[in-house]
């Protein structure tokens, strides 16, 4: 009796979540000082793939769906997606990543404005190029692309990442 | 009333200077990044009106020798005038009622201009909702900045952003600008369009309205500054980066020929870069013996870093690009600027920690140079740094969270530069 009606709770629980998932914003996290380290913390031992993208950036905009496909594909690969815009422009990201099928997906937004620190930490010779991409094996082994989704770098390391 | 003032002080000190970092003051509330999805939204960075508050500051003298600095707020552009350049007198240019973002990075900015006659010209770009296709807007004041005009759109319809302004000695006002048209059409008529083009229009009547106003060359680059400077003869020579074949994002310098209708130059170089968004635009000074010096950023198959290369021929062709900062500290987003007493650049280095501003001097057109200086530092954000003559010298104009906006004058003397360890105290003092 009392299991039934937890499951009920749960059930109303996920189905309110659902409904909010749809009407709600996406929620960007802040992505900050140390944000990189911590990913790659959090996700040890599993391939992961940090995609920084900007609304400015029209390659970016226009290879988001290929980076739902990739998502969609390959399920052990853990895919952060990084919008690098400012917060004023966290709307026009957040419609973006709707439009592109990637609402599910985490999803983090630039929260420091000391911008050359969080390329820095990702890539020490990084100044912001866009779509860029960081690579990290299970191994924790690290390889950063600036360039598309069809970058030979990006595709060769896809392939072999994530079944 | 005491009350209400001692609530405002209250804020006032308890609100943090900057919002640093607000990632890390999200993560002190919550060590687990699932946490994240829980905290409210950040703290609001400061909103006052003034330079120390915005993310970029474009400088410009006035006649009267007041500095002017154009920035924005929020969605306010504000134009603001000093006299020692640390106290700042802002006046509301505009307040964008269209719910716009406006374009206030280091590559696209609200810009200002002082024309001979004591007018001033405040141009931003505002991108509507959900869009990155921009409109330029201009405002004039003729009152010395007291109020200024309306806003007028620089071309009607959108698809317009990374504008740049200069005055000629006679009069005349140049605007060029990246427009999407032409892209957009091709995207409409299902045809593939790199980049997007390169417009150019002229006001002669101190920048109420503009002439010409044509897109001259398609293919720029649609995400880099672009740069301009004048020639010996009053016409306007642009800096941009430009897309070659199908993805290559190397320079192109050219110059309006008299009558308006041509941009005639070349290719700066062959870096090899297939990329897409580098966000990183050139600088061009021109000297006055007429040569074009341009200075830039690749990250190409041929070479990476930053550049510098000039040409004596009206830009049919370059000098052998030469490396300039230190490819251990990520140098970035150089400025070149041509005074009396020199050609000059400075640029970005970042080391983990600091972001320092280096400067070099040259006085036989770029051929040698001082040994790079450290000018400024900061160890927050930073606006790019520019460049600006006043009375024959030259300037650093940086905006910086923690020291705010810096005036700086750069050293003159190119045999006493010191070694890049050694800031430049007496500079910096100021």
């Amino acid at each position: 009796m009392f299991g039934k009606y937890l499951r009920l709770v749960a059930a109303a629980g996920a189905l309110l979540a659902l409904a909010g998932g749809a009407a709600s914003a996406v929620e960007f996290k802040p992505y900050g000082r140390g944000s990189f380290a911590e990913l790659r913390k959090q996700h040890a031992g599993r391939p992961l793939v940090v995609h920084f993208w900007s609304v400015t950036c029209p390659p970016c905009l226009a290879e988001l769906p290929d980076w739902a496909k990739i998502a969609s594909e390959k399920k052990s690969l853990d895919i952060v997606f990084v919008n690098a815009d400012p917060d004023n422009d966290r709307p026009r990201a957040q419609s973006r990543i709707d439009k592109a099928g990637l609402s599910n997906l985490v999803q983090y937004g630039f929260a420091n404005d000391f911008v050359e620190r969080l390329y820095f930490e990702a890539d020490k010779s990084w100044r912001g190029e866009l779509p860029f991409t960081a690579l990290i094996g299970a191994d924790g082994a690290l390889v950063t692309v600036t360039g598309t989704i069809d970058d030979p770098q990006v595709a060769d390391w896809l392939a072999r990442a994530g079944k | 009333m005491k009350a209400l003032t001692l609530v405002l002080l209250a804020g006032i000190i308890a609100a943090p200077a900057y919002a640093e970092d607000r990632a890390a003051a999200a993560d002190q509330a919550g060590q687990d990044h699932t946490r994240h999805m829980a905290h409210a939204a950040a703290p609001p960075a400061c909103a006052e009106a003034k330079p120390a508050c915005a993310q970029t500051a474009d400088p410009t003298f006035a006649k009267d020798g007041r500095l002017w600095l154009a920035f924005s707020v929020g969605d306010t552009i504000y134009a603001a005038s000093s006299r020692d350049s640390q106290n700042f007198d802002p006046s509301v240019v505009a307040a964008t009622a269209t719910g716009g973002v406006i374009d206030a990075n280091g590559e696209a900015r609200p810009k200002i201009v002082a024309l001979a006659d004591g007018t001033l010209l405040v141009s931003y770009t505002a991108r509507p909702e959900k869009s990155y296709n921009g409109s330029i807007s201009i405002a004039r004041s003729t009152d010395g900045g007291k109020s200024f005009s309306a806003a007028q759109p620089l071309v009607d319809g959108a698809g317009q952003r990374f504008d740049i302004f200069l005055a000629s000695p006679k009069g005349r006002v140049y605007a060029a600008w990246l427009d999407k048209r032409d892209a957009d059409e091709a995207r409409k008529a299902g045809k593939d369009f790199a980049g997007s083009g390169i417009a150019v229009g002229w006001s002669d009547d101190g920048g109420k309205t503009f002439a010409g106003k044509k897109i001259l060359l398609d293919h720029a680059c649609e995400c880099c500054r672009v740069s301009a400077a004048l020639d010996r003869d009053g016409l306007p020579v642009f800096a941009w980066r430009h897309v070659f074949g199908t993805n290559l994002r190397d320079h192109y310098v050219a110059k309006l020929s008299a009558n308006g209708a041509e941009l005639l130059g070349g290719r700066v170089s062959e870096d090899e870069w297939a990329t897409t968004c580098p966000h990183h635009g050139p600088s061009l000074a021109i000297d006055s013996a007429g040569t074009w010096h341009v200075a830039w950023f690749t990250n190409g198959n041929a070479r990476k870093g930053l550049f510098y290369a000039r040409s004596v021929d009206g830009g049919k062709s370059f000098s052998e690009p030469a490396k300039f900062g230190d490819d251990e500290r990520t140098p970035s987003h150089a400025a070149l600027l041509f005074a009396k007493s020199g050609l000059y650049r400075v640029w970005k280095e970042f080391d983990g920690t600091t972001t320092s501003i280096l400067a070099q001097m040259s006085r036989d057109a770029g051929k040698s140079w001082s040994a790079p200086r450290v000018v400024a530092s900061t160890t927050g954000a930073s606006d790019h740094p520019l460049l600006i003559e006043h009375k024959g010298a030259a300037y650093l104009s940086w905006l910086t969270h923690e020291q705010g906006y810096r005036l700086l004058p750069l050293p003159r003397e190119q045999a006493a530069a010191t070694t890049r360890a050694q800031p430049a105290a007496a500079l910096t003092g100021k």
